[in-house]
């Protein structure tokens, strides 16, 4: 009986145990790699030479650098609130996608952490923002958004990343078990922390898991809220809306369960992981996506609404959004993360591979052009005229942003290299229930 | 055991050191066991490092002594080591004077040349390095402000590009074969009574030169003499001489005149006394005793008198004529009515009637000289003679400029000149295109250049000698009033040099020495009471009461205005004017006028052709679209530049771009305008636009020009109103507590009924704060780095806009947004209200700038101070932080002012004194309309302006409480308001 039950998770371990992974994955792999190299020239080129080889200006200050924080920030906390939701509600999809759920959610975190440090004029310095005890006896500025962010970003790396780990600790200890040579059981054996699978393990292990996800849910809100606040708080007429932090919630929950449908659909088929997810568990993901760009939608017409609601500086400000220099930005936006995911609707494209790409890279982008468009077309029309000016991105910023989806993509591919990418003891629970 | 490089290991035997010692009498100081062990080793060491040691029987006394003096003769031998008797700077405050501290700026009062007339400045020199230059309250030019160019000197005189050695056809060569090379030349010259030698120099008002000059024509008198300079005043001389039958100068009185009507040109930038006329013109408007003065202008191009003006009437330069007729024959000023009189005439004429004696009709210099005839017939007629404005004897006494280089072309092309010097000035550059000046100067047997830069005359010359910068030698230059004022090097030379007068000096026989040969002007002037008047000079700057007497004039008998010459009969007019940054393109090097904005353009690094928006319109043209304009023959491709308010059919062409040799940062910027330019008629002519598919990249730090019906700048009529919005003086809710400030409480107000644009506060910012020159490629992208600009918004319609100017710097607010969104307090309130940037605890996130709604924060995108374009570190001011890569910064309210203030009360245990601080734009300003000062203090200048009903605060709304506020313009008709246009671009 047990054993049927190992044999049933066996693929799953199989893919980190064996020796071979194909030509497939070394492409993708040397590819992203040239990437993170991009990443790593483009960073070092700000370090050296300064932001300036980024198309920033005065008026706008930050460009692709807060605009690809916080699109991963919406990927990050998008995928760990669903991961974690799963989690407490014991659905049924979480054996299929939440282990790779909270790997997205950490990757994103990664990507993301890049940003705070390196966007700054001395990026050297970004340790002052640490409440560390200065001999100049000056604190963080607790009143500043970015105080929060710094808060946001490290509590959100260590939750997510508890969150991931404490969720593999099972599965390392099968693999060591399972590896074959010796210095993979060692490796295996370190990260997997004497895991034995006694009773008490097992009720601690349930009860640690549990707690980080329900710890993941406020801080989610709080943080996807925190990275909304850099700009709900200024003075800035399009960003000083107290909407602001709804919209980033719901288009980064709209973004995070994209992204993993994007992946589960990728490995399911690449991974042949059809038996772990099965054709269920893609069609709630699909539906899910689906509800989450309707969300998406309603705070979009509620934007349009308000808008006309709002003082006239205010108003003539979302109107540039929509009607102004970036006004494509706006309305693509609209139509990635919005419109496109109405596909979702047929049944047979939500079962579809190449619509469940399609759809969750149509909402990633869409997300991307609307915090493009919010960070960038927002501050078009300010208060004064005179400053009114244009923001065109430059190519170290291009490669930033090609850099750390490079970065991205390599950490993943690197996860379903060497981790079981589907949690195989809640595979194993699920078939225990089902035959008891 | 202690080593010493770069020598061996030595065995130390401790008794023979012991036994040594026991032998000194007195404490032995020794250096190392080494020196103490006495071995021929350590002896040969110490002897290679300090051989002096060895050979100078010095004691520790006089060492000490020596040390002393020389550490206090290196900040003096520091500016320069060929410290000689003759270059003895600031006589009447040496660096030795008692009372002399360190660190302490000189101020050393001096004056500066513009077009040949003097404005009076005072230089700060911080240890023999100037580094800014403010107005001479005592000089009649300046009234203590000052122009953008004047500031701007200090960045030209440590031009890294400036000539530093003698050229012979473009090779170095030492003073010593410049010498051995003129000595014959000269003996040949005085033996041939100066047969073949010409000699050409820009006009000048120095009496030194003019007494100079004689000499030399007594040495030479057979030499000819030519003046020539780009931005002439041939028009006027020659208006002047038809209508009196003399030549005179004409000196407005701004404050006494009710009506003015100016016909082209800019009273407030291009005329002689500009800064006087406008710090005149905003004291007649504050007037409290008499009604508001009208200042109406007449212009094809848009000036900052047009921009001020409470009517403008745009009229192309061949109509100005016409209406400058009419004009007069409605005042009966002895002219024939034109034909079709222009409908402003009749109310104009009605206008200056009434205001008679107080009325004045003005005209620029690029009118034509009937324009000038009929403008002083006017003013004669009105009686203003006396009261608004007086004629004296010509300061610059030289007339027909053009006349003269074209002579001097003659003159070369018949092969009659041998020698040709030319003193100063790049006429290779500037001469009018059809003389080709530049072959010519090529086929004079000989010819020398005096120039301050290695540029086009100097390549064309045979010789080139480097020329003084005039901070650096001596001279005498006279005001556009005949005042007097000397100059006084602020600096010892930076590069072995020669200025005019000592070449002049040196070519007549004299001595060398420019203190001497100014000295001998003025001990002639003077007689016995040289010797005490001449400290008194050189402290003032200005010889008291030497301004030039009114002289009666009258218009001659035989006078006849005539009739305006036949109307051209197709084309466009173009019109030339000096440029408001580089003037005639002699500042082309320097980087900070290159990117100075423009007044009204707001253009730099380069100069565009300024068309109306009908005439954009007629030829399906957009600011910077190329056009072919060919005048006479000569086609040039230039981009075009929409500016409302511009008169149709004409085209205005800034000279002083478009430099092949200016240097490193001035070469190759803007086209070249005086490729067009004709001997015959420089400064309108006629000309054909043909459109091209070419496009030119232009560079503006202002994109967009309407008010879009935002209360940005508020008008009130001339009984002030409360400008205050309703609602607006109620305080508004805030998170935050206020704050009770116990003692100084900084603040500052800006009138903007009195800023007419000038820039000279950015540019005075600019050289007071070390603000860095980013160059065109950052400030394309919109990084350039003032902590001060100066909007300007357009309301209206685009043919005839109404022109505002608002100068915009820090705010201080009291509740500043930029301070709660910093996470590492870099920005932080002091307790005195000031809004401080911290720098070196900036990590420069830029959150600061996102949350600043007047957007005056700066940021450095790069190390803009170690960059391409930055200033001299010489030049930066050693009271200010040079910002480092990566901090934000922004304007201070020149903090290290208020801090010296506070040290010098302190010192005199007093409290600090209202109007003591003045921020470096509030003193450049010369029309007042910056007031800086404690708001804590209700009798503050700034406090009763704060008091004012004009007053208000820009963007109150948000509850940012602003330090810095602003007072509403008044319009004498309150109807016109910054209407709701809408910005087209």
């Amino acid at each position: 009986m047990a054993s049927d039950v190992q044999a049933l998770t066996s693929p799953v371990a199989e893919v980190p145990l064996s020796p071979r992974f194909g030509w497939a994955w070394w492409v993708a792999l040397v590819i992203s790699g040239v990437l993170v190299l991009l990443l790593g020239y483009t960073l070092m080129s700000v370090v050296l030479v300064g932001v300036g080889v980024w198309g920033v200006n005065i008026p706008f200050v930050w460009g692709f650098d807060l605009i690809n924080y916080a699109w991963w920030i919406g990927i990050a906390n998008g995928a760990s609130l669903f991961a974690a939701s799963l989690v407490l509600r014991q659905h049924d999809l979480r054996t299929a996608v939440n282990r790779f759920a909270e790997g997205v959610a950490f990757f994103a975190v990664i990507c993301a952490g890049i940003f705070p440090i390196f966007h700054l004029g001395r990026p050297w310095l970004f340790y002052w923002v640490f409440p560390y005890p200065a001999t100049f006896q000056v604190w963080p500025q607790f009143r500043s958004t970015l105080t929060w962010d710094f808060w946001a970003i490290s509590t959100h790396a260590i939750v997510t990343s508890l969150l991931w780990y404490v969720g593999l600790i099972p599965d390392l200890a099968t693999l060591r078990d399972r590896a074959r040579r010796k210095t993979v059981k060692k490796i295996y054996g370190l990260f997997a922390l004497g895991w034995r699978g006694s009773v008490y393990q097992w009720a601690y292990h349930q009860r640690a898991y549990r707690l980080v996800a329900i710890l993941v849910l406020p801080l989610i809100l709080i943080m996807q809220s925190t990275v909304a606040f850099e700009f709900a708080v200024t003075l800035v007429p399009d960003w000083h809306e107290t909407r602001q932090p709804l919209h980033f919630v719901a288009t980064g929950l709209a973004q995070g369960l994209s992204i993993v449908l994007l992946v589960a659909v990728m490995l399911r088929w690449g991974l042949r992981l059809e038996r772990y997810i099965d054709d269920r568990d893609v069609d709630l993901l699909g539906k899910l996506v689906l509800a989450s760009a309707l969300v998406s939608g309603y705070l979009y017409i509620d934007e349009i609404a308000s808008a006309f609601l709002a003082d006239p500086i205010t108003r003539q400000s979302t109107l540039t959004r929509m009607t102004g220099d970036y006004a494509g930005f706006y309305w693509a936006a609209i139509a990635y993360s919005v419109v496109i995911p109405q596909l979702f609707w047929l049944k047979v494209a939500r079962q579809s591979v190449l619509a469940g790409v399609f759809v969750g890279f149509s909402i990633g982008v869409g997300v991307w052009l609307d915090r493009f468009s919010i960070i960038i077309g927002g501050l078009q029309t300010d208060y004064l005229p005179s400053i009114w000016r244009d923001y065109t991105p430059t190519i170290p910023e291009w490669g930033l942003f090609l850099g750390t989806v490079g970065l991205f993509a390599a950490l993943v591919l690197l996860f379903i290299r060497f981790l079981p990418v589907v949690s195989m003891f809640e595979t194993r629970h699920d078939e225990h229930l089902e035959k008891s | 055991m202690p080593s010493v490089n770069g020598m061996e290991r030595l065995p130390l035997d401790l008794d023979t050191l012991r036994a040594r010692l026991a032998e000194e009498r007195g404490p032995v100081l020794w250096r190392s066991l080494e020196e103490l062990a006495d071995v021929p080793e350590v002896r040969r060491y110490v002897e290679a490092e300090f051989p002096d040691i060895q050979t100078a029987t010095v004691d520790r006394r006089t060492l000490l002594r020596l040390m002393a003096a020389s550490l206090a003769l290196g900040g003096l031998a520091a500016c320069d080591s060929r410290q000689t008797v003759t270059d003895a700077p600031l006589l009447s405050q040496s660096h030795n004077v008692p009372g002399y501290t360190p660190g302490e700026p000189l101020v050393i009062a001096t004056s500066l040349e513009l077009n040949g007339y003097g404005r009076g400045v005072l230089v700060r020199a911080q240890e023999g390095r100037p580094v800014k230059i403010d107005g001479n309250p005592l000089h009649p030019a300046t009234l203590g402000a000052t122009d953008v160019f004047a500031q701007a000197e200090v960045l030209s005189l440590y031009d890294p590009d400036r000539s530093d050695s003698p050229l012979q056809n473009g090779l170095p060569r030492s003073w010593e074969e410049l010498t051995e090379f003129i000595r014959p030349v000269r003996n040949e010259l005085v033996v041939g009574e100066g047969r073949g030698l010409h000699i050409l120099m820009p006009p000048t008002s120095s009496p030194t030169l003019a007494r100079l000059t004689s000499l030399s024509e007594q040495l030479f008198p057979l030499a000819q003499w030519h003046r020539y300079s780009p931005i002439d005043e041939d028009n006027f001389r020659a208006g002047a001489e038809t209508l009196f039958g003399r030549a005179v100068d004409a000196i407005y009185d701004l404050t006494r005149a009710d009506v003015i009507v100016t016909l082209g040109g800019d009273l407030f930038l291009e005329e002689p006394g500009h800064i006087r006329y406008a710090a005149d013109y905003q004291a007649r408007r504050r007037a409290d005793d008499r009604p508001l003065p009208r200042l109406v202008a007449v212009e094809a191009r848009p000036s900052l008198v047009g921009a001020r003006a409470d009517e403008r009437v745009a009229l192309r330069p061949r109509d100005i004529e016409v209406f400058a007729q009419g004009l007069a024959a409605a005042l009966d000023a002895g002219s024939a009515h034109p034909s079709e009189p222009h409908p402003a005439i009749g109310r104009l004429a009605d206008e200056l009637r009434r205001a008679g004696a107080r009325g004045l009709v003005t005209a620029g210099r690029e009118q034509p000289p009937r324009v000038h005839a009929l403008a002083l017939a006017i003013n004669a007629r009105l009686g203003a003679f006396g009261t608004t404005i007086r004629a004296i004897e010509p300061v610059r006494p030289a007339s027909g400029e053009n006349g003269s280089i074209v002579a001097l072309a003659e003159a070369i092309a018949a092969g009659q000149v041998s020698r040709l010097l030319i003193l100063g000035g790049n006429p290779v550059y500037t001469a009018p295109a059809d003389l080709d000046f530049g072959a010519l100067v090529r086929r004079v047997p000989l010819s020398l250049h005096l120039g301050y830069h290695r540029d086009e005359t100097a390549l064309a010359c045979h010789w080139h000698v480097p020329e003084k910068h005039p901070l650096e030698g001596w001279g005498d230059l006279r005001a556009f009033d005949g005042t007097v004022g000397l100059r006084q090097p602020a600096a010892m030379p930076l590069k072995a040099s020669l200025g005019v007068e000592e070449f002049l000096g040196l070519m007549s026989g004299q001595m060398v020495d420019g203190r001497s040969l100014v000295q001998a002007t003025w001990r002639e002037v003077w007689g016995d009471a040289f010797e005490e008047r001449w400290l008194k000079v050189l402290e003032d700057g200005v010889v008291e009461g030497s301004a030039s007497p009114p002289i009666d004039v009258s218009p001659t008998p035989e006078w006849n205005a005539g009739a305006p010459g036949p109307a051209p009969s197709s084309g466009i007019d173009v019109v030339f004017s000096p440029d408001p940054s580089v003037w005639d393109g002699r500042f082309a090097n320097n980087g900070w006028l290159q990117e100075l904005p423009k007044p009204l353009t707001k253009q730099v690094w380069g100069n565009a052709a300024l068309i109306a928006p009908e005439t954009a319109e007629m030829f399906g043209l957009a600011t910077g679209d190329a056009v072919d304009l060919t005048v006479e023959g000569r086609t040039l491709r230039v981009p075009v530049w929409v500016l409302p308010g511009h008169a149709p059919g004409a085209v205005t062409l800034p000279l002083g771009y478009g430099r092949t040799q200016a240097g490193s940062i001035g070469s190759g910027i803007g086209f070249n305008a005086y490729l067009l330019r004709q001997s015959g008629h420089p400064w309108v002519a006629q000309g054909e636009i043909r459109t091209t598919d070419e496009r030119i990249a232009l560079i503006s730090t202002q994109l967009h020009h309407a008010l879009q019906g935002r209360d940005i700048v508020r008008v009130t009529g001339p009984d002030p109103a409360d400008t205050a919005q309703p609602g607006e003086t109620e305080a508004l809710p805030s998170l935050y507590p206020e704050w009770r400030y116990e003692g100084y409480a900084w603040g500052m107000a800006i009138d903007l009924d009195a800023c007419i644009g000038c820039n000279a506060c950015v540019v005075a910012c600019q050289a007071e704060n070390n603000i860095a020159v980013v160059g065109p490629e950052e400030v394309a992208r919109g990084r350039e780095m003032h902590w001060l600009r100066i909007d300007r918004y357009y309301a209206g319609d685009p043919t005839e806009p109404d022109t505002y100017f608002q100068p915009v710097l820090c705010m201080h607010c009291e509740k500043a947004p930029c301070e709660v969104v910093c996470p590492v307090n870099a920005t932080v309130h002091s307790a005195e209200g000031l809004n401080d940037m911290v720098y070196n605890r900036c990590i420069g996130t830029r959150t600061c700038s996102n949350n600043c709604p007047y957007k005056v924060r700066r940021f450095n995108f790069f190390d803009y101070h170690g960059a391409e374009y930055a200033a001299s570190p010489e030049a930066l001011n050693p009271q200010v932080t040079a910002r480092s890569r990566g901090v934000m910064e922004k304007c201070t309210f020149c903090v290290q002012r208020i801090g010296a203030a506070r040290a010098e009360a302190r010192i005199e245990n007093r409290p600090i004194r209202d109007g003591e601080i003045a921020t470096a734009c509030q003193e450049a300003c010369p029309t007042r309309a910056i007031i800086f000062g404690d708001v804590n203090d209700p009798d503050s200048a700034v406090s009763r302006l704060k008091r004012s009903p004009r007053n208000y605060a820009l963007l109150g709304t948000l509850n940012t409480q602003p330090r810095t506020t602003y007072l509403a313009r008044i319009e004498a008709d309150a109807e016109r308001q910054p209407a709701d246009a809408t910005d087209k671009e």
